[in-house]
């Protein structure tokens, strides 16, 4: 209804800008003026009693998506729950902004998967004062806030190792896709592989670990040549699906698929997909519309129980369940399920 | 009508109260004080950068490098504090001087190589954000990553004194200086005059080489400053700060009527269009508009304000030329 208006009103005013009459503009924008804040008191009267979330994503992607949508399902069957979705950009300080933004809007609660986990905390401590309480998604920040909510990055990545080795029968040698530094989800992928490993496989050495920028694209280039160094490499792990597809790809193009076990980290469709072609052979699958839809289900149960954030004495932390989809468990996911 | 003719900026200021009336109308919060405090501090920075820019620009070059001088400069600062154990009194003469320095390079290697600035400050643009990665003690030293920068010195530019922040008065202070190089002194004169027509200002005996160095000195400056604040905002710095925020700048600096051809602006104008990029995407969150819709939206009033800076050069000319026949 407010952006009738506002379409209304520019229109009318572009009229009386060609009928050419300066008055008549200075008038109807008075008009407009007098006219629009009645009308907006009234709104604001109207929505007192509303509660306002608000779901700060790090930048649209497949997951921040899904978890958007599992926050939306809880959140529309409650008819006094406004909802919005906000971009980060990928960027510290667009973030930043956002949640002052927010924090002055007066909102009831903020979903957010920060860019930074230092970076963020000021501003999370703010809101905190103003008694709004924030639930990180996935990565955490340094002050301390009402519930964290992740997947279960460590122990995944060690049971993936325990699959991946038992698929290449506990001998050979295993290359790491990985992502560039400074986020907490890649060491503890990685270091739950690589202690997986030492505690189930001691025969499996891991040979190489490179940087694939999260990217299929730029895990095709940086497998092709990692295949060049060490022709004998029997295993991949991508820390994240799209590398690990990016192997993938090179692995067919090569003939090589029946001979390298490559798993992934996830389990987007396109993972499981592969997975039931046959050429995946696996992945950690985590349903993140149900991680939205826990958060969810906390943030309203705080703020219909009108929990002040100073209540909060000690920070939530939940880890989500998960299962290792290979060929013989994918089926168990349905659709869904998938995202 | 002889006084309204003459301000400054005009078409952009009546534009940018325009568009803070519209979002006033349609949110409460946007009319609150508590708002004019976010967008003074959330956007004080992209302002400085924005005056910085604006001298590369006057004299037709442009600096695509100020992200990568910020991020260097961020962590430069990062690494001074947090690993070397620096006072926050010792921290910012060093962080100014890197990122003077970075933007002197820019300069030195313009005039030395006669290459493009385009293609410099784009080379140069890698290159300082490569030596960030490099010297960042969040990777060198990995437990650094989590310990803030608590420095109270350091921590300023997040504080408010009554409703506007301390980073503001930085701003105004930068605003100041360079509106007086540019309007009274030397140096401002031989900058339009090279803006203008730089072959004709070295005919002229003007030092288009040393003018050039000074201007992406200054650039290099205002990033290093820009810098300052973001870091007291964030408390830490990250390997990827600033990535894009040379186009805001830009941006801010051409819809502040700084002429891509060169020779025409203030310093005033870029400051408006920061703030004027900050109201509209401030409004644009508090009005609900969709996500999506925003970046469009920014991308629409650059085309208007390019457009716009277009047509004013083309009059202008067609006025000279006028002149010239008769």
């Amino acid at each position: 209804m407010d952006l009738k208006y506002l379409i209304k009103t520019i229109q009318s005013v572009a009229k009386n800008y060609r009928s050419n009459s300066g008055k008549k503009v200075i008038s109807s924008l008075l008009k407009t003026c007098v006219v629009g804040s009645f009308l907006s008191i009234g709104l604001n009267t109207a929505n007192a009693a509303e509660k306002k979330m608000v779901f700060i994503q790090f930048q649209p992607h497949t997951v921040s998506l899904a978890w958007s949508k599992g926050i939306e399902e809880v959140l529309s069957v409650q008819d006094d729950i406004d909802y919005q979705l906000l971009d980060g950009q990928g960027k510290v300080d667009v973030q930043i902004n956002l949640m002052n933004t927010v924090i002055n809007q007066g909102v009831d609660t903020i979903f957010i998967q920060p860019v930074d986990s230092v970076a963020i905390s000021p501003a999370i401590k703010k809101a905190k004062r103003k008694g709004i309480v924030v639930i990180t998604l996935n990565i955490n920040a340094t002050a301390k806030h009402a519930a964290h909510i992740e997947m279960n990055h460590y122990f995944g990545a060690r049971q993936i190792a325990k699959v991946m080795g038992e698929k290449m029968g506990g001998v050979g040698k295993v290359a790491i896709l990985n992502a560039p530094p400074g986020i907490i989800i890649r060491d503890q992928r990685t270091n739950g592989f690589i202690d997986g490993m030492k505690e189930y496989h001691p025969n499996i050495k891991i040979i190489a670990n490179q940087v694939a920028d999260w990217s299929r694209k730029k895990a095709q280039d940086v497998f092709s040549t990692m295949l060049i160094a060490n022709p004998g490499i029997s295993g991949v792990y991508g820390i994240n699906d799209s590398m690990a597809l990016g192997a993938v790809d090179v692995a067919k193009a090569k003939g090589l698929l029946d001979q390298i076990v490559i798993f992934g980290n996830d389990g987007e469709r396109d993972a499981l997909e592969s997975i039931e072609r046959g050429e995946l052979s696996g992945t950690q699958y985590t349903d993140v519309y149900q991680q939205g839809r826990y958060a969810a289900s906390i943030a309203s149960v705080l703020a219909t129980g009108n929990v002040d954030a100073d209540d909060i004495k000690e920070q939530g932390h939940l880890l989500m369940p998960y299962i290792i989809a290979t060929k013989e468990t994918v089926a168990d996911i349905k659709i869904e399920q998938r995202w | 009508m002889w006084l309204l003719k003459n301000i400054p900026n005009r078409e952009l200021i009546l534009f940018f109260v325009i568009t803070s009336l519209i979002f006033s109308l349609f949110s409460s919060t946007f009319r609150s004080a508590g708002n004019v405090e976010n967008i003074l501090i959330g956007f004080s920075h992209l302002g400085i950068l924005a005056i910085g820019q604006a001298l590369p620009i006057l004299m037709r070059g442009i600096d695509l490098s100020v992200g990568s001088i910020l991020a260097l400069v961020g962590m430069v600062m990062f690494d001074c504090y947090i690993i070397f154990h620096m006072p926050g009194y010792v921290v910012l003469p060093i962080a100014i001087a890197v990122g003077t320095m970075a933007g002197v390079i820019n300069g030195i290697l313009i005039t030395r190589f006669r290459i493009q600035p385009f293609i410099t400050t784009l080379a140069t643009m890698a290159a300082y954000r490569g030596l960030t990665y490099a010297i960042s003690g969040r990777q060198l030293v990995p437990e650094s990553a989590t310990q803030a920068i608590d420095d109270n010195l350091l921590g300023l530019f997040d504080e408010f004194s009554g409703i506007f922040p301390y980073s503001f008065f930085l701003l105004l202070i930068v605003l100041a200086a360079a509106q007086y190089i540019l309007s009274r002194t030397r140096i401002g004169l031989d900058l339009y005059s090279i803006g203008g027509n730089p072959e004709a200002a070295r005919l002229c005996g003007i030092k288009v080489d040393k003018m050039i160095i000074i201007s992406y000195g200054f650039s290099g400056f205002c990033a290093a400053l820009a810098a300052i604040v973001m870091v007291s905002r964030m408390t830490t710095s990250t390997e990827n700060l600033g990535i894009g925020i040379e186009l805001t700048a830009i941006t801010a600096a051409v819809i502040g009527g700084i002429s891509l051809q060169g020779g025409i602006g203030n310093a005033i104008g870029p400051v408006i269009g920061a703030f004027l990029m900050g109201v509209i995407l401030v409004g644009l969150t508090l009005t609900g508009i969709s996500t999506y819709a925003q970046p469009v939206i920014t991308g629409v009033i650059l085309i208007a304000a390019v457009s716009y800076d277009r047509y004013k050069y083309y009059k202008l000319r067609s006025k000279n030329s006028a002149g010239e026949s008769a």
